[in-house]
């Protein structure tokens, strides 16, 4: 779909060589901190910015800004709201709808569904003034999937929502790729991406960094599990030798917490413990998690995913 | 590009920011003028005003004072004192008794005791009388003659009081000098020359109108309020521009990737705004014209066209300034408010010195006037009010349209295809 974008901010490099394949059907999840270029890419694709380089193909079609044709398969969900606050609820799905669907006709039953789809039914005659940041976001999903496009992106939708109504977007999403949608979700927001996305897109300075199922990104790197243990009485020998172990890759000890990235291994809990036990080191709570995309991201480019 | 449309025209329409500007500050600021320049009109009017007359034996004797009564009251008016110079019929003000002709309103008497109380009751705030000699003499209320001592404005009567002893001082000046030279020479009472001397000496300084309505110094006052409207009305079409530009909004972006092309979507924002800006004014232009009562030449068919021609040139240099690139909405939006502000400054909206800067520009930097927007707006309804011929007004409303053309042109040549280096 896309291939070998370059798109240039004077000297910034926004987009270096980026390549994107998106299967049809499947919710695709663009992962990468702010500023990694998720939100070029897209403008880009959607033939809203102009770029350097490479070529851009939606369901295998050009894509421009006058393929109206191809626009009109398209919905957008922006980072921003994009709403009338002039208007009502209604009133925005309906002339947004109405862009891709002009019969009145034809679109009302559609402006009703979207409605329903996002549960703002009883505030339908609301301006968006006296939503809250939640029902707002609802809107604004509303306003572009009305008229039932076969390719969605969604650019961080949930950024600034209580989690309920995170939630709901997610779920949403969900039916709506159930519906037979494409998605193209971009977040910063690992845990999101890993819930709903079928493959995923890592990149950050614009380039592509690893793409693959949830499960794939993780298997890509060193890191197969964190341990965590609380302890009081660790001295810097003792770390040491914990550092010395086979499976430890990083330990760090902030005198209260002591925080390990270890490769897989069966008896890794094991023999940490021994350890510690050697040392005569009290250990209050202990815990093992499998890596999660922050830690594929932070293996990848050396820092956190929310840095 | 319907639902464009009506999609505008109700963002427009319930934008309450705009409709403040448009349509509420007119109405109070002419309320304001309207208040201000009302009173001070009514101060300079002449209106008749109630007086008795002590028609006694001595009234009898004073040749010629009946005569000047009943003149004064409007009974003794010809019909060509009804018409100006050029014969055009004023009769739309002729038959108003406060049409600055009648001074008076007579109650007769045959006492100056009953003169008196009619003074006292406050029926009459003055009588007149005659003495042996045959001279008036003119009997003032204590209100009535400090009202003419202060002369005007602080009265409703003071004027015309002022005028009436002006108008009796004469009489009697010109009656004295009449009998004195008559004592002097009697042969004079058969001289043709004389008698039209002693008619000329009568003569005062006539007020004739030679434009096509009478003058109202004020009105620039409303018509500069109108041309200001106008240039805040730039708003609407800067605010519906700027919607569609995704490099300005969220709305942008998620108008500029619907299948719903650029040019559609501009026309139809254009178009509501037009007819937004339009009904805007022309409520504006009902108040002032109705309501605070400031004449338009009885043109008003005329005017409704200056209106639409009005708030076109307002809505393509709207246009124009939500397309210059690389500005947000907010800076446009604080541009359209300090372009109109300073535009109209030239107009003469802000008073006295305005008045006279617009004056200094119109004689002597004419281009500048012509290149202003504002200016041109109050052109339209000035050569409306105080030309003959249209003429002047269709040179306005080309010049309006020449300007809105090439706002448009630039507008569009920025706006056609545009795409964005950034977001």
């Amino acid at each position: 779909m896309v291939h070998g974008l370059v798109k240039r901010y004077g000297d910034l490099l926004a987009l270096d060589y980026f390549d994107l394949d998106v299967h049809e059907g499947e919710i695709f999840g663009l992962l990468g901190p702010n500023g990694s270029g998720k939100t070029t890419a897209i403008g880009c694709i959607l033939a809203l910015l102009t770029y350097d380089a490479g070529t851009i193909r939606v369901f295998g079609q050009p894509m421009t800004p006058t393929n109206y044709a191809l626009k009109r398969r398209i919905g957008i969900v922006p980072q921003n709201v994009a709403v009338f606050n002039e208007l009502t609820v209604r009133e925005n799905i309906d002339y947004f709808c109405s862009l891709y669907v002009p019969r009145r006709a034809e679109r009302e039953p559609l402006v009703e569904e979207a409605i329903d789809f996002v549960g703002l039914g009883e505030f339908r005659d609301y301006r968006p003034g006296k939503l809250s940041g939640g029902l707002l976001r609802r809107l604004n999903i509303a306003c572009g999937i009305a008229h039932k496009p076969d390719l969605i992106f969604f650019d961080e939708p949930t950024v600034a929502v209580d989690p309920q109504s995170r939630n709901a977007i997610l779920e949403g999403i969900q039916r709506l790729n159930g519906n037979g949608s494409t998605v193209i979700y971009t977040s910063h927001y690992m845990e999101e991406v890993e819930q709903i996305c079928d493959r995923i897109l890592i990149m950050d300075h614009g380039r592509h960094l690893a793409l693959g199922t949830a499960d794939e990104l993780k298997n890509m790197i060193d890191a197969g599990e964190r341990i965590s243990a609380e302890t009081l009485d660790l001295t810097e020998e003792t770390i040491e030798r914990l550092r010395a172990l086979p499976f430890v890759i990083e330990a760090a000890y902030d005198g209260r917490e002591l925080d390990m990235r270890c490769r897989r291994g069966e008896h890794n809990l094991v023999d940490l413990l021994a350890v510690l036990r050697s040392a005569n080191v009290n250990v209050g709570r202990l815990t093992s998690r499998p890596p999660t995309l922050n830690d594929v991201f932070l293996e990848l480019t050396g820092k956190a995913l929310r840095d | 590009m319907r639902t464009t449309f009506l999609t505008i025209m109700k963002v427009n329409l319930r934008n309450r920011i705009a409709l403040f500007w448009l349509l509420l500050f007119p109405i109070i600021l002419s309320t304001l003028f309207n208040g201000v320049f009302g009173n001070l009109e009514d101060g300079y009017k002449v209106k008749p005003v109630p007086m008795a007359v002590v028609a006694d034996a001595n009234w009898s004797k004073a040749v010629g004072a009946q005569s000047l009564v009943n003149a004064l009251n409007g009974n003794g008016a010809t019909g060509d004192t009804a018409r100006n110079d050029e014969g055009r019929d004023e009769a739309d003000t002729a038959n108003d008794p406060a049409d600055g002709r009648r001074l008076l309103t007579v109650t007769e008497t045959d006492s100056t005791r009953k003169a008196m109380r009619l003074l006292a009751d406050g029926t009459a705030k003055g009588y007149l009388s005659a003495d042996g000699g045959g001279r008036l003499v003119l009997t003032l209320s204590r209100e009535a003659a400090s009202a003419s001592r202060a002369g005007t404005g602080e009265s409703e009567s003071g004027i015309s009081i002022s005028a009436l002893s002006t108008v009796v001082d004469m009489y009697n000046r010109t009656d004295a000098m009449t009998r004195q030279t008559l004592q002097d020479n009697p042969k004079a009472t058969t001289s043709r020359q004389f008698w039209n001397a002693v008619g000329n000496s009568a003569n005062m300084t006539r007020e004739t109108t030679l434009t096509n309505f009478k003058p109202d110094a004020m009105a620039r006052y409303y018509y500069a309020l109108l041309g200001m409207a106008c240039l805040m009305a730039m708003s609407y079409a800067t605010n519906a521009v700027s919607m569609v530009q995704a490099n300005l909004s969220a709305l942008g972006i998620r108008r500029t990737v619907a299948p719903l092309g650029r040019a559609a979507q501009l026309l139809a924002g254009f178009l509501a705004c037009w007819l937004c800006s339009f009904v805007a004014l022309l409520i504006a232009l009902v108040y002032i014209r109705y309501v605070c009562d400031v004449g338009i030449g009885g043109r008003e068919p005329a005017a409704v066209l200056a209106v639409a021609a009005a708030s076109f040139m307002a809505s393509s240099a709207g246009t124009l300034l939500g397309a210059v690139p690389r500005l947000s909405a907010d800076v446009k939006s604080a541009l359209v408010s300090a372009i109109s502000c300073t535009l109209s400054m030239f107009t003469g909206l802000y008073g006295g010195f305005a008045m006279q800067l617009s004056d200094w520009i119109a004689r002597n930097a004419p281009v500048l006037g012509t290149i202003n927007p504002a200016q041109q707006v109050v052109d339209l309804f000035y050569s409306l009010m105080y030309y003959d011929g249209y003429g002047p007004f269709i040179r306005t409303c080309v010049t309006l349209l020449v300007m809105s053309a090439v706002f448009l042109a630039v507008g569009m040549a920025v706006l056609r295809r545009q795409r964005y280096e950034h977001l």
